[in-house]
């Protein structure tokens, strides 16, 4: 019926939906359901990457998406209902959206802000094709008691790239990791170690469970 | 017993209820209206519109007369408005030569293209108290002239096309905005301007004095100081050319200051600047002397006195911040005064006890005097010292 | 409210405060400038922690708002009595029962719970200025991970008092990098920092700089190894629940120098006597 639909109540589900991003940055691995709105047509992204964008963006921000997550009505939905304006230039980008793949090299070089101002740095928003609980990815590090474990899926460049941020710390990186309607979220002073021995190349899809 | 203080509510509410009293005043009196305000207090609505940013007369007379008169409460009325509002659009730059001037001098020439016109001044009023006025007499109208002004051109530009002034050339970026993003200092000059056109008046006004008395001198000369209505003009998409959306009283200041030259350049004057919503000669200047005052480092100059250092200047000019901060010393600091009083209270202990005493036991200490310094029923609290776990 | 967004910001405001949010927990202990707006409350009196629980709070949220400790400070009800003006949540006192907790100068006693968020008012947010009072100075210090300074200013303290003389706004290092200012609690809540199981966010107005020390962080406040950080401690427990492990406050009693010592976190001081009782 909509071609571009979001949220209903802008204020209050984007309210709900920044607390959860929210929450996801600060304990990193935990995963949270958006109560998503429908997606643009044919748009290659989830829900919970949607509402991402819906309370994100606005026409302060800049967006960088990889080749191929335009499709659909994806570009005039956000500029209709947030403003944003997007980039061709993946330094000059607040947020990018991309895939795991994007991050193969030669990986765009995205901003990592400086030492001196290391916000000034672009969040990646991901699309993953699993995102669940497990032990192909062990996490450490701030918001983590122990160590917390994470399916991705395919995602071998990306956690390379972002495994790569502990080094440049406070430069680096942030990730917010969706997959249909789940959400979870990767900082830059996140601990990130490949469990070599588990990682299983089957799928678990992130719309089972 | 001791009970907690409650009810905070209701004492916030009847102080509320007091000042309202107070601000209305003698009921057997006339109430004032903002049009009042904005029509016979105008140099005091021109302060509060400046300090605000927020051209809006009669939302400052309101926020002047909610105030009691108090200006920098007003400022911080209007302010807080100011922020609510939404950004519709954005102006192109004035053009303050094309200004349709009501006072326009020079203290650098006798006589220049299109005349020093004095305006509506207090300059060369005698300071003497005028008690008609107590009583209510009528007031002549004012003294109008035949023809209109002529043409009034920037007085700096005759300089400039000499190039004995150092010449200001638009690079085009689109200026910083301090009311949308923190300053990040060091600042440009853009900024520092924004945010000395909102600085307090005084503020500038004692830190453009400290210059003249020699902290940071820099040798000015008012070129010209010109107050008037300028157009505001926007630009509207489908439309051809900008679009006049009407008229605002502005007061501009520009200095001409000491020369600086080197081996590859020759020497020119250099220049500060002041510009101020309404009539506010008085800011304008300051503002310009404190502008040059500011350009030390980019100039060559020693960076030797407070006028000269940026981030004081600037961090510390606004009125909003200023007093909201000085005031909040009002706060209850209870907390932190206990954890203060408690380690005095220790030092204290410690001082009088001799070197090898190790740890205090604070039992046995007497504090120097008669040791009665606490009555014996109440249970004298000696604290002691845990390490965290 | 007539006029007024949901809890009063704007919503591009908010996008603003909660993107640098993002920023702040992703980089903890690292202080995110940010356009901080006027707010109808006067600088230094929360408006930074204001900003933050305006673009934080939802309509389902419970919000208690303390000063000092208490829930009935005059600044405290005045900040409660404009969140349940502009933004009609439900307000309680009691500390387990809150979603989000608006805070001045300290941390409840009762530990905080995950979920919760604790947002707290900052006047100075940059541990450092008050070695160097310059912005530009400081930044480089905290690029360069350079705070020896700090030490230096503390062991001042201990040649000149044999003791540090930093009792409140004591500061800490987060997550082994940033020093970092905790605002103006005494050094009796700095323990309370660590490992917390709650998100606690820090937000300076005037200053335009918001922080974060998300949950599950390490936090340690910097001492010596021959002078480790201690709190405070009383002997007497507080006058009206009997607690011995709460922050007290001095209270003067008479003209004769009678005082008493009661909790400053005033939930915690009603519970404890319920419990007694």
């Amino acid at each position: 019926m909509m071609r571009w639909p979001a949220f209903s109540d802008p204020v209050h589900d984007g309210q709900r939906h920044f607390r959860r991003v929210l929450a996801a940055m600060a304990e990193p691995g935990t995963l949270h359901v958006a109560a998503a709105p429908a997606v643009p047509e044919d748009a290659a992204i989830g829900p919970a990457l949607w509402a991402t964008l819906l309370s994100l963006c606005d026409l302060d921000t800049r967006l960088w998406i990889a080749p191929g997550l335009e499709a659909g009505g994806l570009t005039g939905a956000l500029s209709f209902h947030t403003g944003c304006r997007l980039t061709a230039a993946p330094e000059d980008a607040d947020f990018a959206l991309v895939t795991p793949g994007t991050l193969a090299e030669p990986a765009p070089l995205f901003a990592e802000g400086s030492d001196a101002y290391p916000d000034r740095s672009t969040t990646l928003l991901v699309v993953l094709e699993a995102l669940a609980e497990g032990d192909a990815w062990r996490l450490a590090g701030h918001g983590i008691p122990d160590t917390r474990g994470l399916d991705l899926g395919e995602a071998g460049p990306l956690m390379t790239r972002l495994a790569a941020n502990r080094a440049r710390f406070p430069r680096g990186l942030d990730a917010i990791l969706t997959c249909g309607e789940r959400l979870a979220a990767m900082p830059r002073s996140t601990r990130i170690e490949a469990n070599v021995a588990d990682i299983r190349q089957e799928e678990c899809p992130c719309t089972s469970q | 017993m001791y009970v907690a203080v409650k009810g905070g509510e209701q004492a916030i509410a009847n102080a509320h209820r007091w000042l309202a009293d107070r601000r209305r005043g003698d009921r057997d009196r006339a109430e004032l209206s903002v049009d009042q305000l904005a029509g016979q207090l105008n140099l005091a609505v021109d302060r509060v519109m400046a300090e605000a940013s927020l051209y809006d007369p009669e939302l400052a007379a309101l926020a002047l007369k909610q105030a009691s008169g108090d200006l920098v409460e007003a400022v911080f009325l209007l302010r807080a408005y100011r922020t609510t509002l939404p950004r519709l659009a954005e102006t192109v730059a004035l053009d303050t030569g094309a200004m349709r001037i009501e006072r326009r001098i020079s203290a650098t020439y006798k006589d220049v293209p299109g005349g020093q016109v004095l305006g509506p001044t207090y300059d060369y009023t005698h300071r003497l108290l005028d008690f008609l006025q107590l009583a209510e007499g009528e007031v002549p109208e004012p003294a109008r002239a035949e023809a209109a002004l002529e043409a009034c051109p920037p007085i700096l530009e005759q300089l400039d096309a000499e190039g004995l002034i150092e010449r200001e050339v638009d690079d085009g970026a689109a200026p910083y905005d301090i009311t949308r993003d923190p300053p990040d200092f060091p600042v440009d000059r853009a900024t520092r301007l924004q945010m000395l056109a909102r600085g307090d008046e005084g503020y500038l006004l004692a830190l453009g004095y400290s210059t003249q008395r020699g902290y940071g001198r820099n040798h000015p000369f008012a070129g010209e100081i010109r107050i008037g209505q300028v157009e505001v003009e926007i630009v509207v998409e489908e439309h051809d050319g900008p679009v006049c959306i009407g008229e605002i009283a502005i007061s501009e200041c520009q200095m001409i200051n000491q020369f600086a030259g080197s081996r590859e350049m020759a020497p020119q004057f250099t220049r500060g600047y002041g510009l101020a919503f309404g009539r506010n000669e008085r800011k304008a200047m300051a503002m310009a002397l404190v502008d040059r005052a500011l350009r030390a480092e980019e100039l060559g100059e020693p960076v030797e006195s407070p006028a000269q250092q940026a981030e004081f200047v600037l961090a510390h000019a606004d009125s909003v911040e200023a007093s909201g901060f000085v005031s909040h010393l009002k706060l209850p600091h209870y907390v932190d005064f206990q954890s203060e009083l408690e380690l005095l209270r220790r030092l204290r202990r410690a001082h009088g006890e001799p070197q090898s005493g190790g740890d205090e036991d604070s039992s046995e200490v007497a504090d120097g005097g008669s040791g009665a310094q606490a009555p014996a029923d109440t249970h004298p609290p000696s604290e002691t010292e845990q390490v965290a776990p | 409210m007539n006029g007024y967004n949901f809890a009063y910001l704007d919503e591009q405001t908010k996008r603003m405060i909660r993107r640098g949010l993002l920023k702040a927990v992703a980089i903890p202990g690292y202080q995110v400038p940010f356009g901080g707006r006027e707010m109808p409350m006067p600088y230094g009196w929360g408006t930074g922690g204001m900003q933050l629980t305006a673009s934080i709070l939802g309509e389902d949220d419970v919000l208690k708002v303390i000063d000092q400790g208490a829930d009935d400070t005059t600044n405290a009800v005045s900040i409660r009595a404009f969140f349940e003006r502009v933004a009609g949540v439900e307000t309680t006192t009691d500390t387990a029962a809150a979603d989000v907790i608006q805070t001045r100068h300290r941390i409840p006693e009762t530990p905080l719970s995950a979920g919760q968020v604790l947002v707290f008012q900052v006047p100075i947010p940059e541990p450092l200025r008050f070695i160097e009072p310059s912005e530009e100075e400081t930044r480089v210090m905290h690029a360069l991970e350079e705070y020896g300074v700090m030490h230096v200013k503390l062991y001042e303290d201990i040649a000149r008092h044999g003791h540090i003389a930093t009792t409140y706004a004591y500061p800490v290092k987060v997550d082994g990098r940033y020093v970092t200012d905790p605002s103006p609690i005494p050094k009796f809540d700095n323990p309370k920092l660590h490992m917390s199981d709650a998100l606690m966010l820090f937000g300076a107005g005037r200053e335009k700089r918001l922080y974060a020390i998300p949950p599950h962080t390490r936090v340690e406040s910097l001492d010596f190894e021959d002078h480790p950080f201690e709190i405070q401690a009383w002997d007497a427990p507080c006058a009206m629940c009997g607690a011995r492990d709460s922050f007290l406050d001095e209270v003067i009693t008479d003209d004769a120098g009678g005082r008493m010592f009661v909790c400053s976190d005033t939930d915690y001081c009603q519970k404890c006597r319920e419990e007694v009782a």
